[in-house]
């Protein structure tokens, strides 16, 4: 199941954390944000720095990845995931990077 | 054993039961595989009919042929009809029918739970029929948008049919998922690894995933719908703390990965045909797997590019903009990949191949404008015309229904055994193609022009009439097209000659058996050691028929396979599949009178149902298992295995597993829905915040902890010899206290028609109570089994299957109740 697990596993997280800023996003722009004394400064710096965790989060996985501990039982299924892995870094960056250019809730 | 004798006894074994009998008894995935696959063409035709009404009507400006009602209801049922009943179930009957043969089992993993699939497809399919045919159809569109499907503007029964019809079906897709998951991972030929399993095999794989974590959010959507409509929980009501948005979500949670689901197993038919008919192995066998998991996952990401003309704001736009731009890499992949397989081969141009061409040519196509409307400011310009309909059918027409044609006539031998010898294939592609890119390059045109999606009719001076009309005639080309493709195949599956094995010479396993293929696939179960075992060792197709394999003697007349270890493919058990039994029509029949009983509003017939599902259940599980005769089995080559019954994870634990990620991704959406509604919504917070106080939550977090205990103490005692009782009842105690401790949830909130949070609360009691009663019957029922022999200190699965509904209701009564009651704790 190992295998399974690295090759889905990448891409997974990405859809986790890409969800999650997703729904950061919507919280900086609702009436609760404001109501805890927080401005969309605050909004824009907590976006930020969910972009720059899931980035660190998709990069530590990848180098989990190439660990002996969690070495696959068949090639493919290394080569497969630490591509995938890859692809999941590639991804939260492109995916999230309006964060740092886009307007918070206009 | 002479092969003629083996075959014989085997095909006694195997073969559903004679006469009309067979048909309502049958568990063998030949008999169902067809099944599905006929029905799904039956409704693929009837869809059809409603397609050409359609372009009937909009042949011309101010038609009288339909008026708005009869409009309204065709088009929505051609939509529901082709997504839910035709592409999804034609996908589960493929998967059903091919994928034994390829993986070199002799049949999937929970044969019974196949022909219950079909059924509940067939049950709940006759309903939306009925409801059509009553002129009571579903009218609100295929993805039934509220307020528009609420009571206020569907007051009548037809949004009710859809909720519910389309669920009944989802039951079929989500048995269907759960099936193809286990059998790909854990039914396979011995030595058949990873990394030597066919390309259509991790095709189904990543799509099965995907319905197992897909289909849960419609699912929750369609109950919830369904809850505001029969009793007024206002989840979709904006005066009441509801948001029609949520319904969006929920839907394209589903929506989105719907397409990627509909295209990748034809994808899979694309990897599978192409190198065959290029005389060439697939270029880039890992990167197509690593393009298929990156498609089926990114698609998930990309939900939101549907509700892009709904206001949410600039930075979301853009989240969902980029992701959609993302699926354009996997997708290039693998049409590159399959260009450098051409490029590399010998390419023949047979009807598969022509089919295949069509489908490049009408696919990339179809990407290219998914591209334009996935860039915000072009689909706002687009967004509700007919450019998006005609963008959605190059998508499914030219991405699913033509590979799936390739495929069909690519394994037309093994279906029916005969040769091809009418040619009309090749008219009816030419038809099918020339029609198809006429009527929707010029609905592109229309929708350009402005025209809007879902109107039945239009003034005439917008410059849209001949345009509109030319598409009509290419509709009804297109029409004339697939009647050609369906006689052909009927004209050629009667009078056709009979056909040697492997015509196309192709090198996956389907092609070692006789053609059509026999009731129990191989005589014996072989050893395979490449990607194209055919290839590798052309004499294989004879040495499975001598019985020189895996489980070649027929023993006890029990219908066998193997279970190998997922990754490296060792066999590691035998399973005895259960023999024909009208136990899944009888279990489908009492869970429609569930549904039926929602629809008419005999609510008396539900709990009544559910009481009959229940006793079915557990009918259906007894027969499961051993009682310690005959354990271990020679299976051949000097190898005795254990029967898969009584190992610590029997086929039923996985089977559980997989069914508990629906069942996870159903928990998780319904917690979206509320932090949704918590975030976005208008009219909250509520009057009132549930007040936590302290018995309450002590009580479920007793329970929390004491169940898994509890459970876990009955296997040790199991195990060491003992009596489970103690444990047992730990186990019944702690699942008594978290239902408590939902009850009360729900006492506290005790009108869940005054808010969308009251509604919340009950939805969320009501499902860990549920599982806390699947739970504690679990529980018992394996403590039953104790006592008749089929658990045993050597033989505990069964307990370990108890556990893990334990461990997941204690899971999702921790975060249910936590998250009702955490609003109150810190207001």
């Amino acid at each position: 199941m190992i295998d399974v697990i690295r090759i889905f596993g990448p891409l997974f997280v990405w859809f986790a954390t890409f969800s999650a800023i997703y729904g950061l996003q919507g919280l900086v722009c609702s009436e609760h944000w404001p109501a805890l004394g927080l401005t969309l400064s605050h909004g824009r710096v907590a976006l930020v720095g969910a972009w720059l965790v899931a980035i660190g989060i998709q990069l530590g996985l990848v180098a989990v990845l190439q660990m002996r501990r969690v070495a696959p039982a068949t090639g493919l299924a290394g080569d497969v995931s630490i591509w995938l892995g890859w692809s999941a870094v590639v991804a939260i960056i492109w995916s999230s990077f309006p964060v740092a250019v886009t307007s918070t809730c206009g | 054993m002479s092969p003629l004798r083996r075959h014989r006894q085997l095909t006694r074994i195997w073969q559903s039961d004679p006469g009309w009998k067979g048909w309502f008894t049958t568990v063998n995935h030949n008999d169902l595989g067809r099944m599905f696959m006929g029905t799904a063409i039956v409704f693929f035709l009837i869809g059809g009919i409603l397609a050409m009404l359609i372009r009937a009507q909009l042949a011309t400006p101010r038609s009288a042929f339909m008026g708005p009602e009869v409009y309204a209801q065709v088009f929505t049922m051609h939509g529901t009809i082709m997504m839910f009943l035709f592409a999804i179930p034609l996908i589960e009957g493929a998967a059903i029918y091919f994928l034994p043969k390829m993986l070199g089992a002799r049949d999937l993993a929970f044969p019974r739970l196949t022909a219950f699939g079909y059924w509940c497809y067939v049950f709940g399919g006759s309903m939306l029929l009925f409801a059509m045919f009553a002129g009571i159809a579903p009218d609100s569109g295929w993805f039934l948008y509220p307020p528009l499907s609420s009571t206020l503007g569907s007051p009548g029964i037809n949004s009710d049919f859809w909720l519910i019809g389309i669920t009944f079906v989802e039951i079929s897709a989500i048995s269907a998922a759960v099936e193809i998951t286990v059998t790909i991972l854990r039914y396979r030929a011995p030595g058949m690894s990873l990394d030597k399993m066919p390309i259509f095999a991790w095709y189904l794989l990543v799509v099965a995933l995907m319905i197992l974590t897909g289909f849960p959010p419609l699912i929750l959507g369609s109950v919830l719908l369904e809850l505001e409509r029969a009793f007024g929980w206002p989840f979709f009501q904006v005066a009441q703390g509801g948001d029609s948005l949520l319904w969006q979500h929920l839907f394209w949670l589903f929506g989105h990965p719907e397409v990627y689901i509909i295209f990748l197993p034809a994808a899979g038919v694309i990897s599978t045909v192409l190198p065959v008919m290029a005389r060439t192995t697939l270029l880039g066998y890992a990167w197509v797997i690593a393009a298929a998991v990156a498609l089926g996952v990114l698609s998930f990401g990309i939900w939101v590019h549907h509700m892009f003309a709904t206001g949410i704001p600039h930075m979301a736009l853009a989240f969902f903009s980029a992701a959609s731009t993302l699926v354009a890499v996997p997708t290039g992949i693998q049409i590159f990949a399959w260009l450098g397989t051409l490029w590399k081969g010998r390419p023949q141009l047979k009807l598969p191949m022509l089919w295949i061409i069509g489908f490049f040519a009408t696919f990339v196509i179809g990407g290219l404008t998914g591209v334009m409307v996935a860039v915000v400011p072009f689909d706002w310009q687009a967004h509700d015309t007919h450019f998006v309909v005609a963008h959605m059918h190059y998508v499914l027409v030219g991405g699913f229904v033509f590979p799936f044609l390739a495929g069909l006539y690519y394994w037309m031998p093994l279906l029916t055994g005969r040769k091809r010898f009418f040619r009309l294939g090749e008219t009816a592609f030419w038809l099918v193609f020339v029609g198809f890119h006429v009527t929707f390059l010029a609905m592109h045109w229309v929708g350009l022009l402005g025209q809007r999606r879902r109107t039945f009719t239009y003034e005439g001076g917008h410059g849209w009439e001949v345009i509109n009309l030319i598409s009509s005639i290419g509709g009804f080309i297109t029409a004339i097209g697939f009647g050609l493709v369906i006689i052909d195949i009927a004209v050629n599956t009667v009078f056709a000659a009979r056909i040697r094995r492997d015509p196309w010479r192709a090198g996956t396993l389907e092609w070692a058996m006789a053609n059509p293929s026999p009731a129990y696939n191989f005589a014996s179960l072989p050893r395979v050691s490449a990607r194209d075992p055919l290839y590798d060792d052309p004499a294989l197709p004879h040495r499975i028929a001598r019985g020189e394999g895996y489980l070649g003697d027929a023993y006890k007349g029990q219908r066998e396979t193997l279970v190998v270890d997922i990754a490296t493919g060792e066999p590691l058990q035998v399973v005895v599949f259960p023999p024909n039994t009208p136990l899944p029509i009888i279990l489908a029949f009492v869970t429609g009178g569930i549904f039926l009983g929602l629809l008419t509003k005999l609510y008396w017939m539900v709990p009544l149902s559910l009481i009959g599902v229940a006793a079915l259940m557990a009918l259906w599980a007894w027969g499961l298992g051993s009682r310690g005769d005959d354990v271990m089995r020679d299976v051949g080559h000097g190898l005795n295995l254990p029967r898969a019954a009584t190992v610590p994870q029997p086929p039923g634990w996985w089977g559980s597993a997989f069914l508990l990620l629906a069942d996870a991704t159903f928990f998780a959406s319904l917690i979206f829905g509320y932090a949704f509604l918590w975030t976005v919504a208008p009219n909250w917070p509520p009057p009132a915040y549930l007040e936590p106080g302290i018995i309450g939550p002590l009580v479920g977090l007793a329970g929390v902890v004491v169940a898994p205990f509890g459970i876990r103490l009955a296997e040790r005692h199991l195990r060491r010899g003992g009596t489970m009782w103690p444990g047992v009842a730990l186990a019944l105690a702690g699942a008594a206290a978290m239902a408590t401790a939902a009850i009360m949830a729900v006492r506290a909130a005790a009108d869940p028609e005054l808010h969308a949070y009251d509604a919340i609360i009950w939805v969320i009691a009501g499902y860990v109570l549920v599982h806390v009663a699947l739970a504690a019957g679990m529980s018992i029922y394996a403590t039953v089994r104790r006592y008749a022999g089929y658990v045993a200190p050597d033989r505990f699965g069964e307990v370990r299957i108890a556990r893990l509904w334990t461990d997941y209701a204690s899971v999702v009564a921790l975060i249910g109740l936590a998250a009702l009651q955490l609003p109150g704790a810190v207001t």
